[in-house]
This record gives structure tokens, C-alpha cells and sequence, in this order.
């Protein structure tokens, strides 16, 4: 369980988070939502201890700080939204960076496998030789999203559930790797582990998480069920634009929903962890 | 679709190796490297212009008397107080300059970072200068509390200020900027530059005998004297730098990302730079400004085997040692009985080489 409590973030003499409270349980997908400039990236960079906050993250009950890099490292893996390296590294070397703590969780002579069975999971299987200038941004972006998993690869160790935080997964992909990316993101809270993700695709969200918070300038507008949440009101608040929930476009008009791929259960029937 | 239960486990077949891992390149580089390093040592030993042969001491070891007694006995004093020294310092120092290059290209992400160019080695500079000409006034107390670590200590907290201060002008929020961290190394050397001028202004006519041996760049004055006082250094240097690999694999994404992995990246970007001052600084003291070792290995190698620090770090110490043992060999030969000094054969080999960095990736460059 992740429990944050209070949390506010000054960044050059404003206040960018206002007393943020929610918590993201394991086996569950928590989505971040709201517009550009409410805060959620900076929520995202407070969780991971990149910026100073004040108030309280508490990680499977443990003060997030009073953990050293390596504890925290092993508790939960962080996808930036954008990663350029300055060096000509193959993919199988960025995806063993993830290796660097050493707590994938598989046995040590495993781990030379591990990069190959992440990027086989991420649908870049064959991708090990490649150099990572020379791929596309979205599959760069799934590299880094491989060497994430590699990072804490099996969701539950010694008994303690362990975390992803996503900073908008999917925003480069096209819609066949957004929906492969959030069904790793499903797979994973499934076997036990929690995901905390910034979706901007409200369809996603809605789709994949099982629960939302909303934030709008600074402050949680709106937490909890994606029926809950995504209401016109809620999302009129939130996003300053009149929508509605659930309207079709006029006949003739075309319109594709990711839920129409059809490879996911509703969240509704996916039992929640207490 | 794969299941919760198969996706995060693995499946206990035996590992192979992967495409994309090019660890088994690096050892074998490491290996050859190895063995070029002893070639060049004993290429060392027995070069040089008083033509004493190392092969005559090896004799020796093993029982083979030699036709001139006497002959045997200085060609003994000539390897033993000349050249064994001179290969060890030269050696390390080669080691030393490569390394302290690696390792500034990881800490500021960028493939040009070089104590020589951005104006740490002119703090070092700096700091073995004012020692030669202020030690026996101003800085008198702390020559006699320092012996004759005195220039090694100067030389390397001048490289350490320089370092520090371009790092913090360069860098924000661990981003470097490539524009910001040469124009400010240019500054950086300029002003050490300044201060040093006037310093050699003020010296007497002796400090300015002992600046001109020492600002050659060359391993010339090797004596076991400066060994032991830029020995230990150096090896303290490359031995810390050993423990900096993996976290410059991590620090390549870029410092949030490292932390995330579990690097403590404060605490591991003041021991990179305190081994790159420690390395530049030692090497500076004892032999002066030896440019483009710094920028010169550690491209080659990644060319070769890649960026990964594991293997890079190691094969940069001991191609740098080969590198330099190997200017230094030509700088004795090319102009026999005299020498020229090792920087212009260093500078000669590295100006081209950096001009073809730039040619191959000038569009990476267009700032």
C-alpha cells in the first residue's frame, strides 16, 4: 500500500501541491488524471523523492524517507516520460541498467536472461542488438519500459508488494502498444504488485484503472472508482470543458474507443485488494 | 494473452547469451589490452638513449653472466634508477589521464568532457605552480607540512575547486548543458591561466628552471621520488573509479533516473569527481599538461565495445597506459639523444582523432 498523506511540494516560492492525500493499494491500477499544469508530474517527481515535499509517502507502511536509493529502488521502478542517453548503448544494455540494485527478485543466474523476457514483453522480442539511438521514440519508450520491469520484475518479494510508477506511459505509442502497455500494467497489479500511473487518455483510465485521482491546480478534485470520477460534472471541474460522459457522436460519425478491442474484463469484476 | 501468473516468472531454463550484450567482447578487449600493456612496458625498458638493454637484467635474473662486467653494472643503475621508474610513472599516469577522461565524460554525460579541455588540468596547473613558486614564501608552512606530497596535494585541490565550480555553473537539475560546460571550461582555463601567468612573472630565475622542466608534459624527470608521491594517489584514484561503473552505466539516463535505481547520486558524484581530481591532479604534478589521453581512449573503446563502464573503465586504464608508454617510447626515439616532450606526440595523435569526432558527429553538435 502506498499512503500519501498531506503532501505539499513549493517549487521556487510557489506551491505547486496542496495538501494531496489518496492512497494506490496493490493489485490495483491507480490513474493519475487532470490538465497540463495541475501538478501531476510533480506529484509523481514528490513519490519518487525527486523533489523536496513536506506531509508524509509511506511505502508497504515505511517512510519513504527514511529509505537509502537501494531500499527504495527495490520497492518500486519509475518510467520517465522521455529518456535520451548520450552514448551509443545497445537496448540489451539499457534494459540491464534496470538490474542495477540487483533485486529482480529471479534467481542471479537468471538475470542475464531477464532484459531478453522483458523486452519479449513489451513486444520489442528480437530488439537486444539494436542500438537505442536508432529506434523509434515509442519504442523507446517500451525499452524503458522493459528495463523498469527488469528493475522490480516479479510484483510480489519476500511477501511485500512492490510498485510502478508510470509518467504517462503510453503519450508516444500508437493504440496497438498503448493497450499492450497498459495490459502489462494489468498483468502486473494482477499478480499483486500496484501501479501508479499519469494517463492524459481518459478512455484508458477509465478502461484499465481501478481507481482515480483527479487533480486540478495543485489539489485532489475528485478519488475514486472510474465511475465515480469520470462524471460530466467532475470532468467539466477538473478539465474546464464540457463533456459528457458516455454520449455517442452524432450516427455517421466515426469514432474508435480503445474498450472496443475487447481484450480486457471491466475493472468492476477484478477483485479488489483489501 | 499471457497470464499473471507466467508473465512475472521466469522459467528456469539455463541462461544464454543474448544479442545486444556485449560483455564477452569487453573481456576479451580487456585480455588483449592486458598483454599490449606488458608488450609496452618491456618497449619501455628497453628504449632510451643510453641503448642498456632490459634483456641483460633479465639475463641476470636467471643465471647468464654477462661479457662486460662494468657495462652490466650501469646498464643496471641506467634501467633500475631511470627507466623502471619512468615506465611505472608512465604507466599510471597513461592510466591516470584516460581514466579521469572516462570519467568526467560520465559525470557530465557527454562524449567531449576532458579535464584538458575544460580546464581542470589548468587547475591543477595552477596549484603545482603556485607550490613551485610561492613554497618557499607565502605557502612555506604548508610545503614543510607536506613534504614532498606538497605539489600532488596543490595540483589536485586545484583540480578539485575546478572541477567543482564547473559542475556547478554546468550543470541544472542533472542536466548538462554541452555549450555552458565548454564556454565555462574555456573561462575556467583562462582565469587559471591568468593567475598562473603572474605567478611565473613574479618567479626567480631557479622556480622558473623548475616550471619549464615540469611544463613540458614529460615523463623526462621521472625519478622514484615523484613515485612515491604520485604513486599512491593515482592508485587510490583508480581503484576508487573501479567502484564507479555501474553507476555511471545508470548516471547515462540521467541523475532522477539513476536515483531511481538505487544510485545515492550525491554522494557518488563527489566521489567521481574527488577520483577524477585526484587522478588529474597527481598526473599533472608529476608531468605536467599530456593532452587528449582523456578523449582519445574512451572514444576509441566505445567504439569497439561499447559504452558499458563495467568493461570500458578497465580497457580505458590499460589502453591509456599502452597509449602513453607508447608516446613516450616515440618521444625518446624520434629525435635521439634528446626528447620531445611526450604532449606534442600525445597532441599530435589526439588533435586529428578529436577533428574526426566532430566530422562523424557534427549533427549531434548543432547546438
Amino acid at each position: 500500500m502506498i499512503e500519501v498523506s498531506a503532501l505539499s511540494v513549493h517549487l521556487a516560492h510557489r506551491q505547486i501541491l496542496h495538501d494531496i492525500s489518496f492512497s494506490a493499494a496493490p493489485g490495483a491500477i491507480t490513474a493519475v488524471i487532470g490538465p497540463n499544469g495541475s501538478g501531476k508530474s510533480t506529484l509523481m517527481k514528490a513519490l519518487c523523492r525527486d523533489n523536496a515535499y513536506t506531509g508524509t509517502v509511506r511505502i508497504n507502511g515505511h517512510d519513504l524517507m527514511d529509505m537509502s536509493p537501494v531500499q527504495a529502488a527495490a520497492l518500486r521502478a519509475v518510467l520517465p516520460q522521455s529518456s535520451s542517453l548520450p552514448f551509443p548503448f545497445t537496448v540489451y544494455e539499457v534494459v540491464s541498467m534496470g538490474l542495477t540494485a540487483g533485486r529482480s527478485g529471479v534467481p542471479l543466474s537468471m538475470n542475464k536472461r531477464l532484459p531478453e523476457m522483458a523486452l519479449a514483453s513489451v513486444d520489442l522480442a528480437g530488439f537486444g542488438g539494436r542500438y537505442y539511438g536508432e529506434i523509434s521514440g515509442g519504442e523507446q519508450q517500451r525499452v524503458q519500459l522493459a528495463r523498469v520491469l527488469c528493475q522490480v520484475w516479479t510484483p510480489v518479494l519476500d511477501g511485500a508488494p512492490r510498485y510502478l510508477f508510470l509518467d504517462e506511459p503510453v503519450s508516444s505509442l500508437d493504440v496497438k502498444h498503448q493497450l499492450m502497455i497498459m495490459d502489462v500494467a494489468r498483468r502486473y497489479a494482477d499478480a499483486g504488485g500496484g501501479v501508479i500511473a499519469i494517463l492524459h487518455d481518459l478512455n484508458l483510465a477509465a478502461m484499465y484503472a481501478d481507481s482515480i485521482v483527479a487533480l486540478r491546480e495543485g489539489r485532489v478534485a475528485g478519488h475514486g472508482t472510474p465511475a465515480e470520477v469520470l462524471t460530466d460534472d467532475l470532468i467539466e471541474t477538473v478539465f474546464d470543458c464540457r463533456l459528457s460522459v458516455g454520449a455517442t457522436p452524432p450516427a455517421g460519425m466515426p469514432f474508435v474507443l480503445p474498450q472496443s478491442a475487447g481484450r480486457h474484463a471491466a475493472p468492476a469484476s477484478i477483485p479488489k485488494v483489501a | 494473452m499471457a497470464s499473471a501468473a507466467t508473465m512475472f516468472e521466469h522459467d528456469g531454463a539455463s541462461p544464454e547469451r543474448a544479442a545486444g550484450d556485449r560483455s564477452n567482447l569487453g573481456r576479451l578487449a580487456i585480455v588483449v589490452l592486458a598483454v599490449l600493456l606488458l608488450v609496452m612496458m618491456v618497449v619501455s625498458m628497453t628504449t632510451g638513449a643510453s641503448g642498456a638493454s632490459a634483456w641483460s637484467i633479465i639475463g641476470s635474473w636467471f643465471g647468464v653472466v654477462p661479457e662486460h662486467a662494468e657495462q652490466a653494472l650501469r646498464d643496471h643503475a641506467v634501467i633500475y634508477n631511470i627507466r623502471l621508474p619512468r615506465m611505472l610513472l608512465g604507466t599510471l599516469v597513461g592510466a591516470a589521464l584516460a581514466v579521469s577522461g572516462l570519467l568526467m565524460q560520465g559525470l557530465f554525460r557527454n562524449p567531449l568532457a576532458d579535464p584538458g579541455l575544460v580546464g581542470v588540468s589548468a587547475g591543477a596547473g595552477l596549484g603545482a605552480v603556485g607550490i613551485i613558486v610561492l613554497g618557499t614564501t607565502m605557502l612555506a608552512p604548508l610545503t614543510s607540512l607536506l613534504g614532498i606530497y606538497s605539489l600532488q596535494i596543490a595540483a589536485f585541490v586545484g583540480g578539485l575547486i575546478t572541477t567543482f565550480i564547473l559542475y556547478r555553473v554546468a550543470t541544472r537539475s542533472g542536466q548538462t548543458a554541452i555549450a555552458t560546460m565548454l564556454l565555462a571550461g574555456i573561462a575556467i582555463a583562462a582565469l587559471a591561466g591568468a593567475i598562473t601567468g603572474v605567478l611565473v612573472y613574479v618567479a626567480t630565475d631557479s622556480q622558473l628552471r623548475d616550471l619549464t622542466f615540469w611544463g613540458l608534459g614529460s615523463l623526462s624527470g621521472a625519478n622514484w621520488t615523484k613515485m612515491a608521491a604520485s604513486g599512491p594517489i593515482i592508485i587510490a584514484s583508480l581503484i576508487a573509479a573501479g567502484f564507479l561503473a555501474k553507476g555511471l552505466n545508470a548516471l547515462t539516463l540521467g541523475e532522477a533516473t539513476a536515483a531511481h535505481l538505487g544510485v545515492p547520486v550525491q554522494r557518488f558524484k563527489l566521489m567521481t569527481i574527488v577520483a577524477v581530481a585526484g587522478a588529474t591532479g597527481a598526473s599533472v604534478a608529476v608531468s605536467g599538461g599530456i593532452g587528449f589521453v582523456g578523449i582519445v581512449v574512451p572514444h576509441l573503446l566505445r567504439l569497439i565495445i561499447g559504452p558499458n563502464h563495467r568493461y570500458l573503465l578497465p580497457a580505458t586504464a590499460l589502453l591509456g597506459a599502452s597509449f602513453l608508454l607508447m608516446a613516450d617510447a616515440i618521444s625518446r626515439l624520434i629525435v635521439a639523444p634528446a626528447e620531445l616532450p611526450i604532449g606534442i606526440i600525445t597532441a599530435a595523435f589526439g588533435g586529428p582523432f578529436f577533428l574526426w569526432i566532430l566530422l562523424r558527429k557534427r549533427a549531434a553538435f548543432a547546438w
